[in-house]
């Protein structure tokens, strides 16, 4: 029963921690946009904290490049399991139009599994919200649970 | 007897947490809709800790884990003396186990923020153990004696007698609430402050243990607002609704400013606001 | 039995003390001074189990207190023109003459009542002289062989050093147990020596220094002393402690004559106590070795001027000068408190904290109800060990990682595990409940309810404490994770601090036993009621407030058994380095972080020290300004 509480807490709790991997920015705005009264993520029990120690899902912007893939990788190994990452963007996703450049690595499923991708440059903050709302429902599914 | 304070501890330590977590969700929920947004469900805060307790376990190292521990267990006892009537300077000393043993698990850690961190939260009890102790010292002029059974003797309401004092014990609530503009050390949810401050290297499960240490703070300074108005259930709901409601408005119009800043104004206009209200007792 | 019991407790240590100072063999002098340290603390706990008594040792002896309060201060006036200290010189030369006049034509014949008394307060003092100061005897044997060997010395000077701490011991025994107050002032003079002497020993420039400022300012309370005495001989016609006392009631009026010797006596136990604006001399003498700062100037000779102050108390109860004492107590309590948080320097927190509490002590003693003398008795006997114990700690500490310096502590536990753990033990004694200082500390601040002045002070004070407290003890304990390396010390410098720590946390249990066999009975007996009733379930309870003693260590203890459990269940699977944005490195086994240019860069932590709010170069000159102020207000409002 416990058991049952704590999975149930997991989908009403998500607590995330936002990453700029290289991003142009705009990514950024949109993601910090949904903190606003406007679209007011904490509605859904999202906060915004400080470290991935508190975190349970880690959002990232940006093509991620050789001199930040390291950071990248440091952020989510210090986030405890269990955990999801929302790669955002264009950027994100696969390296977007700087895909070619010579720092870039491409993407962040390059360095870290990644469990939804929201496409977009920017991403709409509908869209961000709809991709936290897709990793819930992945985390849901993977427990076990129906409702 | 010995049985109904036995009955009446164990009360008090199970529903403390509980209401001082649905104390938090209204909080977050009123502020929400102060800053018009709609905000979380009442019962978030429980979500929130229910959630951390199946996070991985993570420490730096293992003293973290022990002050954790430490400070719930005087947090939690702070609370059931409170409502087994003990002596009041008797409840902050064993709140001060609880306060200590965590700014030594900040300090346990080699990590800046949280040492920082632990650095300001003793600045924070600077600020507010001296306003406590003046608060119990004039609850002990007037009742005659520092215990909690003697304010409930009293025929009407404390605040009668030492209304500055209760302004004085409004500074350390929103101290020990880590409200705007005293959340130095680490703020209440989702406001960040050199990271998370003392709570920076805390996760999980350690983490939940030290918000519902929190939750019992709350009720505790909660309980001794509530003793201002001890002669009627009534009056004292409306003095901690009308005093909770006003510290959300002060968190959310204020800013954080500096520990100087802090130490200044609260020491300062809590020592004055006692020797106003002391003289003002004596002359009658 | 009773002589032998004085005998032993007075006597022996001066002539162990002679023995000592001729024994060149390292093995013999330690056995020596581990046969005294265990024949004293027998002779005081047989002193307990007799309880309150009243002796007269031979004439002879009166004699011999007469010559050696003069050799005393022929020595000292020596030492002031060796010095050329005007202020040591002229001193001297009046306490001499004034001896000199007092003995010959004021005192008509030699005393007929005993010279030495004890009530419960003497004992509690030979209790903890003789436990915590023979404790530290030990420790000295295993510390000065250390200390020795780092200064490279080519002859040993322990015998001497030895010869001075064994003398103290006696000395300080004889102090408490005097009744005829001209032999007090002679075991005061001593005291004054011996300080003198060992805070020199080192013989180093800044020692030689330190020890002159302890001296005169010694001195200045020992002119004090005896003129007091002279003083309160002309008004009440006798020199016997135990009379005077009994005749406490008919003294104790408003405008008395006797305030004016009160005055001088409270003065002279000021400057010994180190208390605002002498407080100099006490953390210059931190320079001596540290079993030196642990037994002279925190657990007993600094004590002998509360106690003076504690047992003058009834005579001034409920007078204006009483209401002045209690106010230059709290505010010492206040500002020491307050100069302690500027520090980093271990010893000097650990002397600041020392005048802090005694200034908290004598602020109770000016307070003067029973429930204040209780906190008062109590202050002194948990704060001796605690502190005894800390200084023990740091002096143990600087000789293994080289520094006494808070900050070269960080981490401390990794290095030396059982020494950090028994400094956190001193630590927690000393600020939280459910031990025998703080309940002290809130008997203290419960009790000066209704004087909202010093009821300021002490709440600002405190909240002072226990931020650099906690600041040292959490800053012992941050180290990665991992096993400690194992410790290796002297028997002699480990038994000493095991003892103690033990000592200190039992002795706070047995807090309800000391309250009705030792305390209880000396307040009943000089204020006709006891503040305080111990309930069934150990606790201390009033009409004013209620202590939970059994119950509390009960909970707490099994919260904190609890809470060990747990922290043993942390597997090294959970630990994670801690969060440098994404840059944490690992530097030689500590934490860090990858610089701007990719190097690595080790994590440096300091503390806030404010030094520019508490430090003490900023506050001191107004301290002592204001302190003196207070002190003339004490002579003009309260004494004249």
């Amino acid at each position: 029963m416990f058991e049952n509480m704590i999975n149930k807490s997991r989908i009403k709790s998500p607590w995330v921690v936002h990453f700029d991997c290289g991003s142009c920015n705009g990514c950024d705005i949109e993601v910090l946009a949904c903190l606003t009264p406007m679209y007011d993520i904490e509605r859904f029990g999202i906060i915004n904290v400080g470290n991935p120690k508190h975190a349970d899902v880690l959002l990232v912007t940006g093509t991620v490049n050789n001199r930040n893939k390291h950071v990248l990788k440091n952020i989510y190994d210090q986030m405890p399991t269990p955990r999801a990452v929302i790669a955002i963007g264009a950027c994100g996703c696969s390296g977007g139009v700087f895909r070619e450049a010579y720092n870039v690595v491409g993407g962040v499923d390059k360095v870290i599994p990644v469990d939804v991708y929201v496409p977009g440059c920017p991403a709409r903050p509908e869209a961000i919200i709809d991709g936290v709302v897709a990793a819930l429902e992945k985390v849901k599914a993977a427990l076990g649970m129906t409702a | 007897m010995i049985l109904a304070k036995l009955l009446l501890a164990i009360a008090a330590l199970v529903l403390a947490p509980i209401a001082g977590g649905l104390i938090s969700g209204v909080d977050r929920r009123i502020t929400a809709r102060l800053q018009s947004r709609f905000g979380p469900p009442i019962l978030q805060p429980f979500y929130d800790v229910f959630k951390l307790f199946g996070k991985a376990p993570m420490v730096v190292n293992t003293w973290q884990a022990l002050c954790a521990y430490v400070y719930l267990t005087g947090a939690a006892l702070s609370v059931v003396l409170l409502f087994l009537g003990a002596d009041l300077l008797l409840i902050f000393f064993v709140l001060t186990v609880g306060a200590v043993f965590l700014v030594m698990g900040a300090l346990a850690s080699p990590s800046p923020y949280s040492q920082i961190g632990g650095q300001r939260e003793l600045l924070q009890m600077l600020a507010y153990e001296p306003l406590l102790i003046l608060v119990f010292a004039a609850i002990a002029m007037v009742t005659g004696s520092f215990k909690v059974s003697a304010v409930f003797d009293q025929t009407h309401p404390l605040l009668y007698d030492i209304p500055l004092m209760f302004i004085v014990l409004g500074y350390a609530l929103t101290i020990k609430l880590r409200k705007s503009p005293f959340d130095i050390s680490a703020c209440h949810h989702a406001h960040q402050e050199l990271v998370r401050g003392v709570y920076t290297e805390y996760s999980g499960p350690y983490l939940a243990l030290l918000e519902i240490a929190h939750w019992y703070e709350v009720i505790l300074v909660l309980g001794f607002c509530a003793l201002f108005w001890a002669t009627s259930v009534g009056g004292m709901i409306l003095l901690l609704v009308l005093t909770y409601f006003a510290e959300i408005v002060v968190d959310n119009v204020t800013a954080r400013l500096t520990w100087r800043w802090m130490l200044k104004s609260a020491v300062g206009m809590g020592v004055a606001l006692t020797v106003i209200n002391m003289l003002w007792l004596y002359a009658r | 039995m009773l002589d032998t019991l004085v005998f032993v407790t007075v006597l022996l240590p001066f002539l162990v003390a002679a023995a000592l100072l001729v024994l060149r063999g390292q093995n013999v002098r330690k056995v020596v001074l581990v046969a005294t340290a265990g024949v004293l603390i027998l002779a005081a706990l047989a002193m307990l189990r007799h309880g309150a008594f009243s002796f007269a040792p031979a004439p002879i002896f009166d004699r011999l207190v007469t010559i050696g309060d003069f050799v005393i201060l022929f020595v000292v006036l020596f030492v002031g023109f060796r010095r050329k200290n005007q202020i040591i010189i002229w001193l001297t030369l009046a306490q001499i003459v004034g001896l000199f006049w007092f003995e010959s034509f004021l005192l008509k014949d030699h005393p007929h009542f005993p010279a030495f008394f004890a009530d419960d307060l003497s004992i509690v003092m030979v209790l903890i002289i003789s436990i915590v100061g023979s404790l530290i005897a030990v420790y000295g044997l295993g510390y000065m062989k250390v200390h020795e060997e780092h200064l490279h010395l080519p002859k040993s000077k322990q015998p001497v050093f030895f010869f001075f701490i064994v003398l103290f011991l006696g000395a300080m025994n004889g102090l408490v147990l005097a009744n005829n107050m001209l032999w007090m002032y002679f075991f005061w003079e001593c005291t004054t020596l011996c300080s003198f002497m060992l805070i020199g020993h080192d013989n180093t420039e800044i020692a030689r220094k330190n020890a002159e400022r302890a001296l005169w300012m010694n001195v200045l309370g020992g002119t004090a002393f005896l003129f007091g005495v002279i003083l309160l001989h002309k008004t009440t016609g006798t020199l016997a402690l135990q009379d005077i006392l009994a005749r406490g009631s008919q003294y104790a009026v408003a405008g008395g004559a006797i305030l004016a010797p009160m005055f001088l006596l409270v003065f002279a136990g000021m400057t010994k106590s180190a208390q605002v604006p002498f407080q100099s001399w006490l953390t210059g003498a931190m320079v001596a070795p540290t079993p030196v700062s642990a037994l002279l100037h925190s657990s007993t000779m600094v004590k002998a001027g509360v106690y003076l102050i504690v047992r003058l108390a009834p005579l001034y109860a409920g007078t204006h000068f009483s209401n002045f004492v209690a106010l230059a107590g709290a505010f010492c309590f206040l500002v020491t408190a307050a100069l302690a948080v500027g520090q980093s320097n271990g010893k000097k927190v650990l002397a600041y904290s020392t005048i802090s509490n005694l200034a908290l002590i004598i602020a109770c003693a000016g307070i003067n109800t029973p429930a204040a003398i209780t906190a008062a008795i109590l202050l002194i006997i948990f704060h001796a060990i605690s502190k005894a114990l800390l200084f023990l700690c740091v002096g143990a500490i600087e000789q293994q990682i080289g520094s006494r310096d808070i900050e070269a502590m960080r981490g401390l536990h990794a290095v030396m595990p059982r020494t950090a753990i028994i400094t956190i033990i001193g630590v927690v004694t000393m600020m939280l409940p459910p031990f025998g200082m703080l309940m002290a500390k809130w008997m203290a601040i419960e009790s000066a309810s209704g004087q909202f002045l010093v009821m300021i002070m002490l709440a600002l004070g405190s909240a002072l404490t226990v931020l650099f407290w906690a600041r040292w003890a959490g800053i012992l304990l941050a180290e990665p994770f991992g096993k400690p390396k194992p410790e290796r010390q002297y028997a002699s410098v480990r038994t000493p601090l095991l003892v103690l720590a033990s000592l200190a946390v039992l002795v706070s249990l047995l807090a309800p036993a000391v309250y009705t066999g030792l305390v209880a009975p000396t307040v009943a007996m000089y204020y006709k009621t006891t503040a305080y009733s111990v309930t069934m379930l150990g606790n201390l309870d009033s009409k004013t407030g209620m202590f939970i003693i059994y119950p509390l260590f009960i909970l707490l203890g099994l919260g904190f058994c609890y809470a060990v459990r747990q922290a043993k269940r942390v597997a090294a699977s959970q630990v994670s380095a801690p969060y440098m944005c994404g840059e944490q490195l690992d530097v030689d086994g500590k934490a860090g972080f990858r610089g701007p240019l990719g190097q690595p860069v080790a994590v440096v932590n300091g503390s806030y020290y404010m030094e520019r709010f508490f430090g003490e170069d900023v506050l001191t000159k107004w301290i002592n300004a204001i302190a003196i102020a207070v002190l003339v207000l004490m002579l003009f409002g309260g004494a004249l």
